[in-house]
């Protein structure tokens, strides 16, 4: 049985950025997902159930850390890995992330190589989510 | 000069024109009154500096009345009793009844050498007297200003009882507060708080007190007019500034963010083309790209830059502390420095004194001043060398003190003072000579200084620069965090 393609959900408002990381995600084999605002993100987490989740800060309609907080309170999401992806540069700010159970936080702009090799350390690595506060 | 005036109160005609024709002259003045109520009243007008009290034919066992005179205005003359010179017990009777002195009559003695005596007696405790009063007046001066402040002051005494507050402290704090414990009023504590309990006098510390606002407090050692210590302590309303600043930081923040986001985007295309993800691109497509590259990542350098500026300059910087041998440090930017060094033909010579102590300090902010002291030496040398030496000073318990020394085209000696400030940038002939915002060195010097070190400059126009900092050792003790 031939490796299933892992689905990536990329949630950021700025569209340019989304539709880049999907060039770069899809090039490398991934299967991407796009939401817009954190309200879509959840949503589409909870449906999709997608393998990783790249999340923006601050976004409409909810920003990264008020979704990141439903899906680890949900048993659908939690353990999906969620790597944040921010232009906002605040030692506290990561703090939070961590707290709320992320994988990573990569800071824009940002290194492809290091952010490639984060991505794939994150999904071969089982239970990688464990943050799920179990 | 000063005037002593003299009373006499009494009602003895013949001893009064005695001492009256003895107390005259340069500097004394004699004024008679009657030895009643009325006559100490008059005395006290006419600003007496001495009374001479006259005991008339008063029976022996009759006391001074000192507590009359005192009340009639004559609140700290000298009193002369006049006393028959019959009257032994009269005159010891009034002695100790208050008395200063007194003088037989009829007149036989001088009784000039009496009255001075009893005037530099009094004149003495006069000073006294009047210094505490000084005392008085000033704490009631200083009060009456603090009163009127529109923030706290207070004054608490040695074991921290409240003695005084003013109206803003009483706002915050309530009324009827005095005698309580400074600690549990103010601050809802049952020890006296660290910093007192360290500082017994002077001393500067923050706080927010039960009106939600902050407060920088400062205190000081007053003494009151008995010679007691107590504490005074003023306080600065400094909630607006924490506002601006909480303001300023968010700002910034936004600032930032909002100035990386698009780059993000255009470093994430430029990579997408260049890997041909987009598509095959010519030789010259991939070189135009490669501007945008390039242009690009200067100006992410200079909104990093910028955004690292105001934090340094700002003061809103943390230095992560460690043990940080100069080597490993050397290590970290010079690899990076050696290549750009040698693609314009200069020599780089790296020199590290044997047996070098380390240093206490954070290690990215050390690496980012000496970054910026070789980039600046790479960057205003065409030809020659670049020598970076670190060595140790044994003053001030020990320091390390690096320098870089270039062969550049120097600063010109009327420049040297300004290029630590902001915004400097080396201008020749009105133009500027190089790229840059002006902001490294200003930086380089809060961080060094940030560490307890001093960062200079030394220069020949035309010549080259060499840029030294020193910053303390660290010697192997227990260094606390």
């Amino acid at each position: 049985m031939a490796a299933e393609q892992k689905t990536i959900l990329v949630a950021d408002d700025d569209k340019d950025l989304v539709m880049a990381l999907s060039i770069r995600l899809k090039a490398a084999g991934y299967d991407v997902i796009s939401a817009h605002d954190g309200e879509e993100a959840y949503e589409l987490a909870s449906k999709n159930k997608p393998d990783l989740i790249i999340l923006d800060v601050r976004m409409p309609a909810g920003g990264g850390f008020s979704s990141i907080d439903r899906m680890k309170h949900s048993l659908t999401t939690r353990n999906i890995p969620v790597i944040f992806l921010t232009a906002f540069d605040d030692e506290e700010m990561r703090e939070e992330g961590r707290n709320l159970g992320a994988a990573g936080f990569f800071r824009k702009p940002f290194d492809d190589s290091e952010f490639m090799a984060a991505i794939e350390g994150v999904l071969s690595t089982p239970g990688a989510a464990g943050h799920g506060g179990m | 000069m000063k005037v002593y005036r003299i009373a006499y109160l009494g009602n003895d005609g013949e001893a009064a024109m005695g001492l009256e024709t003895a107390l005259k002259g340069d500097g004394l003045q004699f004024v008679r009154a009657g030895g009643d109520y009325q006559g100490m009243q008059r005395a006290g007008e006419f600003n007496a500096d001495i009374i001479l009290w006259d005991r008339d034919n008063q029976p022996p066992e009759a006391a001074l009345p000192i507590d009359q005179i005192r009340q009639s205005g004559l609140t700290r003359q000298p009193v002369i009793v006049v006393v028959r010179n019959d009257d032994v017990e009269g005159a010891v009777k009034s002695l100790a009844g208050g008395a200063t002195d007194f003088i037989y009559k009829p007149i036989r003695e001088d009784p000039l050498p009496r009255v001075i005596a009893a005037l530099n007696a009094s004149s003495k405790q006069r000073r006294i007297d009047w210094c505490n009063r000084v005392i008085e007046d000033t704490n009631d001066q200083v009060k009456g200003i603090l009163a009127t402040l529109a923030d706290p002051a207070y004054v608490v005494s040695p074991e921290y009882q409240i003695l005084w507050m003013n109206r803003a402290a009483e706002e915050i704090f309530g009324e009827g507060q005095r005698g309580g414990a400074c600690h549990h009023i103010f601050y809802d504590r049952m020890e006296p708080c660290e910093v007192c309990a360290k500082n017994k006098g002077a001393a500067r510390w923050r706080a927010t007190l039960k009106n939600g606002k902050s407060y920088r407090f400062i205190s000081a050692v007053v003494r009151n007019s008995k010679g007691e210590v107590e504490k005074l302590a003023v306080g600065t309303d400094i909630t607006p500034d924490q506002e601006v600043s909480k303001i300023h930081k968010t700002f910034i923040a936004n600032v930032s963010h909002d100035l990386r986001t698009p780059l993000a985007a255009i470093d994430q295309y430029v990579n997408i083309l260049m890997e041909g993800l987009g598509g095959e691109l010519n030789d010259d497509q991939k070189n135009y790209i490669d501007v945008i590259r390039r242009s690009s990542f200067r100006l992410h350098n200079l909104i990093e830059n910028l955004i690292d500026a105001n934090k340094v300059l700002s003061g809103d910087f943390k230095l992560k502390m460690e043990v940080l041998d100069i080597q490993d440090i050397l290590d970290v930017v010079l690899g990076r420095l050696r290549s750009q060094a040698e693609d314009k033909g200069l020599t780089m010579q790296v020199q590290v004194a044997d047996g070098l102590p380390p240093v206490y300090g954070d290690k990215s902010r050390i690496a980012q001043v000496v970054a910026n002291l070789a980039g600046n030496s790479i960057k205003f040398t065409e030809q020659g060398m670049l020598q970076i030496r670190a060595g140790f000073m044994p003053r001030d318990e020990g320091r390390i003190i690096l320098s870089v020394e270039d062969t550049g085209i120097g600063v010109p000696k009327e420049d040297l003072g300004k290029i630590f400030d902001l915004f400097y940038r080396v201008e020749k002939d009105k133009v500027y000579v190089e790229e840059g915002a002006g902001l490294g060195l200003a930086i380089s010097r809060e961080i060094i200084r940030a560490h307890g070190g001093t960062l200079w400059a030394e220069s020949m126009e035309g010549m080259g620069s060499a840029f030294h900092f020193s910053i303390p050792a660290y010697m192997g003790e227990q260094v606390t965090r």
